[in-house]
């Protein structure tokens, strides 16, 4: 009965004029972010999030998770018209995608995206709601050293779903924690590296460095990166963008599976879109009875992973809104959000702000909706946006992010550093250092510290808290576990090469 | 790529040794727990494993990797001394002008584009830098010379 009053809240907020504007201009935004390569949803909501300083929190919420769940819907264009994931999340999608354009079913693939990740998503945002008030209401058991705890086994979980090697994934989310102590320490006032510079007192503003490291950096990678591949003439008349009811019967079990796994996928912190559609992919071919056919076009290597990617970008605002934990690095921008506007996302926030959080998830419905009929019936629009040329766009992009990092304090000091911080992207990705878990360490960093240092104080001083707290034990050896994933993966590689040679 | 990661290494190294020499220099304890030192020397002494750990990484492992240099990095060199020189000018002109500039310059260096495209966007997006940010948004910009 609660649940029911609090969606009939939330739908009375998302049905609003307003927020239904914002809505539309947050999946449209979001189907365009996707759909244009070189730019992802955390660069958008990054380069957004100053402008929407003086929004209302709800409305510029219910925005950017339109663009978030958005991008996973337009990156699919991309993957199947031209065989380059227009994001990370639809890499799997140009595998059989593509090769259904080539055979003269870009229609079918697209729909079935559509459709799937509509699916989906919706079954996705009912499990939320449930799923978060759960979380939250358990998370009203912790103190600082669950805290703590659970910030230890986001930043480990970065190294099994990072990518990459692990000492660097390690390195990144130290140095996003040390770009998190820069500034005046909340505890005893002390400057902490801040060189006698008084623009450091207060620290790196997020805003300033998620618009370096997203928006300024991506430009950088991008030239380099040589123009993406030919776009496959298609025909898009209404009748071919139906499915067949064979497509509907090979689909329908994949967007299932997919979307288990992308809402599971998404909840895990560090978890993410694009994890879960390479997972759902991976399952689709394992549990498929022909195997072979998965490279050479067909449709359910296509409904698994599109279905996961938005069931997961869903399901990973359960750890944002319940926890204040983000798991992927669009919502770490969120995050961002949260605390510019004020506001701690938290198991408190369900009940200090029901109205935002209900507001949020019941837009959800509406967006994903909007986004279905906007993928069938407006795809020719966005073929057209697909041909701006990337040169026009950077030049938006420094705009936005120069203006953005400078409206923080109103000052050119803070331009600079963004600039800095965009060359420190830059060159991160080339010495192939993820960039995900320092802005996730940076976002966390305070609250980690802060956590780390008051369930210390309650102990005085004594480590014990960390295992004498079965939660924080739990998050605690998981955390563990996770780092030392590499050592275990190696040892079993060891083991399985010496069983190899005995045989 | 070896040689660039080695480099990365060592900077990461300077940086970890800087972290713990600055961060000796803040309390580790104080009166009612950790002090402002505690985590900064924590960072420091695993940033310098890391880097250690990496450095010896490079030496032992052998192999082909992608060149750090691409045939297009001197591009991205380009764009990087150009905002440079966009960023300096903002006194001069300000930020909407100089923004502006920026976008039409940019999109005739690297797009090739017509000269006339590039002078019709670089003016669309002073007025729309000027307005939107500006007048709408309440953004109070750097103005230039002439004002905007």
């Amino acid at each position: 009965m609660d649940l029911l009053n609090n969606l009939y809240t939330g739908f009375s907020i998302a049905l609003s004029f307003n927020n239904i504007l914002y809505c539309l201009a947050g999946v449209f935004f979001g189907q365009i972010i996707g759909v244009l390569p070189g730019i992802g949803a955390p660069t958008a909501i990054a380069l957004l999030l100053p402008l929407t300083f003086k929004a209302n929190p709800t409305s510029a919420l219910i925005m950017f998770a339109g663009i978030y769940y958005g991008v996973a819907y337009g990156g699919t264009i991309t993957s199947v018209l031209i065989n380059v994931p227009g994001e990370s999340s639809t890499v799997m999608t140009c595998l059989d995608g593509y090769k259904m354009a080539q055979q003269g079913r870009a229609g079918a693939a697209l729909s079935v995206a559509a459709i799937g990740s509509w699916l989906a998503g919706t079954a996705s945002i009912i499990l939320l709601m449930g799923f978060a008030m759960a979380l939250a209401r358990f998370a009203l058991r912790f103190g600082p050293a669950e805290y703590f705890a659970l910030a230890m086994m986001a930043f480990g979980l970065l190294t099994v779903f990072g990518g990459g090697q692990p000492v660097k994934i390690i390195i990144s989310t130290l140095v996003g924690l040390l770009i998190a102590t820069v500034g005046l320490d909340v505890v005893s006032g002390m400057p902490r590296f801040t060189f006698g510079v008084p623009q450091l007192l207060g620290g790196f503003d997020f805003v300033v460095v998620i618009c370096g490291i997203f928006g300024v950096a991506e430009i950088f990678s991008s030239m380099e990166e040589p123009e993406g591949g030919e776009l496959i003439k298609a025909k898009f008349q209404l009748r071919e963008l139906f499915l067949t009811w064979q497509d509907w019967i090979a689909s329908r079990s994949a967007i299932l599976r997919g979307g288990i796994i992308g809402f599971f996928t998404g909840m895990i912190p560090a978890g993410g879109i694009t994890t879960a559609s390479f997972l759902a992919y991976l399952a689709e071919k394992r549990v498929s009875k022909h195997p072979e056919r998965f490279g050479q076009g067909a449709i359910e290597g296509v409904a698994a992973p599109e279905s996961a990617n938005n069931a997961a970008s869903i399901s990973g605002f359960a750890p944002l809104l319940a926890l204040g934990i983000p798991g992927s690095p669009t919502t770490a921008v969120m995050l961002a959000g949260f605390m510019m506007w004020g506001i701690r996302p938290g198991p408190l926030l369900f009940q200090t702000k029901p109205d935002l959080v209900w507001g949020l998830i019941s837009s959800m419905y509406i967006g994903n909706l909007i986004l279905l009929f906007m993928n069938i019936f407006l795809i020719p629009v966005f073929v057209t946006i697909l041909r701006l040329p990337y040169t026009i766009l950077m030049g938006f992009i420094v705009v936005f992010a120069s203006v953005g990092a400078y409206s923080v304090n109103n000052n050119l000091f803070d331009v600079w550093m963004m600039l800095g911080f965009g060359v420190l992207g830059y060159v991160m990705r080339k010495l192939e250092y993820p960039i995900v878990p320092l802005v996730l360490a940076m976002v966390l960093g305070q609250m980690a510290e802060n956590s780390l240092r008051q369930a210390l104080t309650i102990s005085g001083g004594s480590l014990s808290i960390f295992i004498s707290r079965p939660i924080s034990a739990v998050f605690l050896a998981a955390g563990i576990l996770a780092y030392l994933t590499p050592v275990i993966r190696w040892a079993m590689k060891g083991i399985r090469r010496a069983y190899v040679d005995r045989e | 790529m070896r040689i660039a990661n080695l480099i990365g290494g060592v900077v990461v190294l300077i940086l970890g040794l800087a972290v713990l020499f600055f961060s000796y220099q803040l309390d580790y304890y104080s009166e009612f727990g950790p002090g402002p030192g505690f985590l900064p020397l924590w960072v420091g002494i695993f940033i310098t494993g890391c880097a250690i750990y990496l450095i010896i990484d490079v030496f032992r492992k052998q192999g082909k990797a992608e060149a750090f240099f691409k045939p297009r990095t001197r591009l991205g060199l380009k764009m990087l001394i150009t905002i440079i020189i966009t960023f300096l000018l903002f006194p001069l002109l300000g930020f909407s002008i100089g923004l502006a500039l920026f976008t039409g310059f940019t999109m005739r260096m690297m797009g090739k584009h017509h000269w006339i495209s590039c002078g019709l966007t670089a003016v669309v997006t002073a007025i729309a830098i000027h307005f939107i940010f500006g007048q709408l948004l309440y953004i109070p910009l750097p103005k230039g010379m002439i004002g905007w």
